[in-house]
C-alpha cells in the first residue's frame, strides 16, 4: 500500500512539474559554432538585442536534428532560431519540426533566388573544399580525381561523415563532371560507381563529425589531406596556416535560418530572423569575416565581394551547388546505405 | 499490517522506485518502441481503420483509395506527412517521394484510376499490402532489420541484400572486440591487485587513491589523451623513433589497437577493486600453511591463491565485459570505421537518422546479447553462480 500511495506522489510530483508554465526566457539562437557564429554574436544577435531590447543568447550543435525533433515532441521547446543545413530544413518542415515563416514579418523580396523556403529564410552560404598543409606537403592534389591516387599522394583523406558531399566527391574522383553528378548519382549504377570508388581509398579515410576536426587532424599531421569548411579554412589560412583554397573542389549550398515548431518566442523570432537577414548588420559582419549571405543587396555588393576574396559566392560558377532536391529525395536512402557501407 | 512489516515496506519503497523508473520503465519503452508501429495510424488514421479491415488481396476498393488521397493531402498541408515519410521509405525507398508527389497532385475521382496516373505504384498490390502491414500498430520490421533480414513484398522473410546487410556482422565485432578487452583488461589488473594486496596500509591507501582517480576524470578526456599520445607526431611515435625502433611513425590512432588500448585503461579500475577486495580477504598464513605442506610458492599459488581469488576475477570480468559491450565515446575517437561497435549505430540512429525503432531494436538486442554471454558464463563457471547465488 504504501509504497503504491509513495509511487502515486511521485509521479503527481513529476507530473506537477512538467505543467508548471514554461518561464519567459531569453530568445536562444543555435548554429554550428565556429568563427562565423563569434562574429555574428556580435553583429546579428547582439545588433538585434540592441536594437530590439530583447535579450538574445546562443548556443552550438551539429546539427543533429533528433535534438530539436525531441524538444517539439516533449513540448518543452528552449531552442527558438536555429541555424540548418538545406535538406534537413525541408524535411523537418515536412515533418513539423520547423514553423511556417511569416513573411509578413521577413521581407521575402530581400533574398537572391532559393534564398528562401516555406520553413527557412537562407543565412549564409557554406562550402567545402579540398586543403592540406603546404608545409608537410609541398605539391599535393588538385582535384578530387588525384585526391584518390593514394600512390602518388599516400596519408589519410578525411570527409565528412555523411553521404552528402561525400558521394559527390566520390563521382567527381571518379571522372564524372560537376553538372552531371545528381542525375549520375539518381540512378542505382551511379551510387554503385559512387560506393566503389570510396572502397578504393577506405582503408584511407578518416571521418570528421565537427567542423572544427578537419583543421585539427590537417595541423597535427595526422591526416594529409581533408576536405573541411570553406570558412575556417580560409580564416586559418589567414592566420597563418599554409592552406590553398582549391576553389575547383568546392561544394557548396545555403544554411537557413529556422523557428522551431512550438516556440514560446515565435513571434520574436521572426523579428530576430528578419533583422539577421537585414543589409546593414550583414555588412558590418561582412567587415569581420567572408560570408556569402542569401540577401541580394549583400550577395551582390561589388565591395564585399572584393574584400572576401573567400565568399562562396564568388567561386559559385567553378564550384558544384549541392543540390536540395537530391537529398530530400534519395537522402535517407543513401545514409542508410552509406552508413552500412562505412561499417563493414 | 503489523509496524516492522510497514517499516520494512518503508524503507524499500524508494529502492523499489528507483528500479522501477530508471530500469523497469526504460526498459519495457526501450521494448514497445523496437515494435511499434503508430505512424500510418497517427497520419491516415481513416485509411488505416479501412485497410485493416481490407482482405489483402489485389488492390482495395475505391474507398480506400479516396481516404488515402483526402488524408494525404491533408497531412501534408499540416505538416503532419514527415514521420510516415520516414517510416514507409524506411521499408522501401522512394516512399517518401511518392506521398509527396500524391499529396501535391490535383486528384479527382475515381481515386483509384487517379492515384495509379500519378504513380504507377499505387496500382500494385506490393504498396497496398505494405501499407496494410504499416497499419496494424506493430512491426518486426526493425527487429528483423537488426539482424540483417527484411520483409518482402508478400509478407515473407527474406534476407537483406548484401550492400545494406551489416548488422550481424556488427554484432559479431561487439562481442569480439568485448571479449579481448575483457581478457586484456584482466590480465593486466591481476597482476597490480596482487601487488597493491600486499602493499603495507599507507602505500595501499595511495595505491587504491591512485586506481580511483581517473574515475573522477571522465571517459571523453581520457579518450583523448589517448588521442594526443598514439597520433602520428604524438608522444608514442616520437619515441619509437628516438630509440630508432621504427623508421618511420607507425599508425597507432584509428586501429583497433588504440580502441582497446584505450577501454582497458578506462575499465581497468572495474577489474581491479573487486579483484583487490576478494585478494584481501585471502588469509595470508595460508601462504606459510602450504609451505609447511612443502608447496612451493608457484603450487602455491596455483593451487591456493588462484583458486581463492578467482571470485574476485569473475565479478570483474563480468563487470567489464557488460560496459565493453555498450562502449561508444572510444571507438568513435580513437577507432577507424571498422573498429565501430553497436552503440555507434544506436547513436546514429538516435541522433541522426531519428529512426527511433531502429534505435531501440538494436538496443534490445545487444542487451539480449549481453545477458546471454552473462548468463552462459554464470551457468558455466560454478563458482560465479555461487557467487552471485
Amino acid at each position: 500500500m504504501f509504497a503504491r500511495r509513495l509511487l502515486c506522489s511521485a509521479l503527481i510530483a513529476t507530473g506537477l512539474a512538467a505543467a508548471a508554465p514554461a518561464d519567459a526566457r531569453d530568445l536562444m539562437v543555435v548554429g554550428f559554432g565556429g568563427g562565423f557564429q563569434d562574429n555574428a554574436r556580435k553583429h546579428l544577435f547582439q545588433g538585434y538585442a540592441r536594437a530590439s531590447g530583447a535579450a538574445v543568447k546562443d548556443d552550438v550543435y551539429n546539427g543533429e536534428m533528433a535534438k530539436i525533433v525531441s524538444m517539439v515532441k516533449a513540448r518543452d521547446v528552449t531552442w527558438d532560431v536555429v541555424m540548418v543545413e538545406a535538406p534537413e530544413l525541408v524535411r523537418g518542415c515536412e515533418d513539423g519540426t520547423f514553423e511556417k515563416l511569416n513573411w509578413n514579418v521577413i521581407d521575402r523580396n530581400k533574398f537572391v533566388g532559393g534564398g528562401t523556403v516555406a520553413c527557412g529564410a537562407g543565412a549564409v552560404g557554406w562550402g567545402v573544399t579540398l586543403f592540406y598543409d603546404q608545409k608537410r606537403i609541398a605539391d599535393g592534389p588538385k582535384s578530387y580525381a588525384e585526391l584518390w591516387d593514394t600512390k602518388k599522394f599516400p596519408g589519410k583523406r578525411s570527409f565528412r561523415y555523411t553521404p552528402k558531399t561525400t558521394l559527390e566527391i566520390a563521382l567527381m574522383a571518379d571522372g564524372v563532371p560537376f553538372h552531371d553528378v545528381y542525375k549520375v548519382l539518381a540512378t542505382k549504377a551511379g551510387q554503385d560507381r559512387a560506393f566503389t570508388a570510396l572502397d578504393r581509398i577506405k582503408g584511407d579515410i578518416v571521418w570528421w563529425r565537427s567542423g572544427a576536426q578537419p583543421l585539427q587532424f590537417v595541423a597535427s599531421g595526422e591526416v594529409a589531406y581533408a576536405v573541411g569548411f570553406v570558412g575556417r579554412t580560409a580564416r586559418a589560412a589567414g592566420e597563418g596556416a599554409a592552406y590553398p583554397l582549391l576553389w575547383p573542389t568546392l561544394l557548396y549550398s545555403f544554411d537557413y535560418w529556422a523557428v522551431v515548431k512550438g516556440s514560446p518566442n515565435t513571434a520574436e523570432a521572426m523579428k530576430l530572423i528578419n533583422y539577421m537577414t537585414e543589409p546593414a548588420p550583414l555588412l558590418a559582419l561582412a567587415q569581420d569575416w567572408a560570408v556569402s549571405p542569401a540577401t541580394k543587396a549583400v550577395a551582390d555588393d561589388p565591395a564585399v565581394r572584393a574584400r572576401n576574396p573567400g565568399m562562396v559566392a564568388n567561386h559559385a560558377e567553378v564550384g558544384l551547388s549541392i543540390s536540395t532536391e537530391f537529398w530530400v529525395e534519395y537522402g535517407e536512402d543513401l545514409e542508410k546505405r552509406f552508413n552500412a557501407w562505412a561499417a563493414r | 499490517m503489523t509496524r516492522t512489516k510497514a517499516l520494512a515496506v518503508a524503507l524499500m519503497a524508494p529502492a523499489v522506485v528507483v528500479v522501477i523508473l530508471v530500469l523497469v520503465v526504460p526498459l519495457l519503452v526501450g521494448f514497445a518502441t523496437a515494435v511499434r508501429d503508430p505512424e500510418l495510424r497517427v497520419a491516415l488514421p481513416r485509411t488505416a481503420e479501412l485497410l485493416r479491415a481490407w482482405d489483402g488481396r489485389g488492390v482495395p476498393e475505391e474507398p480506400v483509395f479516396a481516404a488515402l488521397a483526402q488524408e494525404v493531402r491533408a497531412a501534408e498541408g499540416a505538416q503532419a506527412l514527415g514521420a510516415l515519410s520516414r517510416r514507409l521509405n524506411f521499408e522501401r525507398s522512394g516512399m517518401r517521394g511518392l506521398l509527396l508527389r500524391t499529396a501535391r497532385a490535383e486528384l479527382v475521382a475515381p481515386y483509384s484510376m487517379a492515384l495509379p496516373a500519378v504513380d504507377a505504384r499505387w496500382g500494385e498490390p506490393a504498396t497496398w499490402t505494405m501499407l496494410r502491414r504499416a497499419s496494424l500498430g506493430v512491426t518486426p520490421l526493425y527487429l528483423l532489420r537488426s539482424v540483417d533480414l527484411d520483409v518482402a513484398a508478400d509478407g515473407s522473410v527474406v534476407a537483406q541484400p548484401e550492400e545494406e546487410a551489416v548488422f550481424v556482422k556488427l554484432f559479431r565485432r561487439t562481442l569480439v572486440i568485448a571479449l579481448e578487452v575483457t581478457i586484456t583488461t584482466l590480465l593486466v589488473a591481476y597482476p597490480a591487485a596482487y601487488a597493491m594486496a600486499r602493499l603495507p596500509g599507507a602505500w595501499a591507501r595511495l595505491a587504491t587513491v591512485l586506481v580511483l582517480v581517473p574515475f573522477w576524470v571522465s571517459i571523453m578526456v581520457r579518450t583523448t589523451a589517448w588521442f594526443i599520445l598514439l597520433q602520428r607526431e604524438g608522444p608514442v611515435n616520437a619515441l619509437l623513433l628516438a630509440l630508432q625502433v621504427v623508421d618511420h611513425p607507425l599508425q597507432l590512432i584509428f586501429t583497433r589497437v588504440a580502441v582497446i588500448l584505450a577501454m582497458v585503461h578506462v575499465l581497468l579500475p572495474f577489474a581491479i577493486l573487486p579483484m583487490l577486495g576478494v585478494m584481501k580477504r585471502i588469509d595470508p598464513r595460508l601462504a606459510r600453511a602450504s609451505a609447511s605442506l612443502g608447496a612451493t610458492q608457484w603450487q602455491h599459488f596455483l593451487r591456493v591463491y588462484l583458486p581463492l581469488s578467482l571470485p574476485g576475477v569473475g565479478a570483474g570480468g563480468l563487470m567489464i565485459f557488460m560496459l565493453a559491450m555498450g562502449f561508444y565515446i572510444t571507438p568513435a575517437l580513437v577507432g577507424g570505421t571498422g573498429d565501430q561497435m553497436v552503440s555507434t549505430f544506436i547513436t546514429e540512429y538516435t541522433t541522426a537518422t531519428l529512426n527511433w525503432g531502429m534505435a531501440a531494436a538494436l538496443a534490445v538486442l545487444l542487451l539480449a546479447m549481453t545477458a546471454a554471454v552473462v548468463g552462459l558464463a554464470v551457468l558455466l563457471v560454478p563458482r560465479l553462480r555461487a557467487r552471485t547465488a
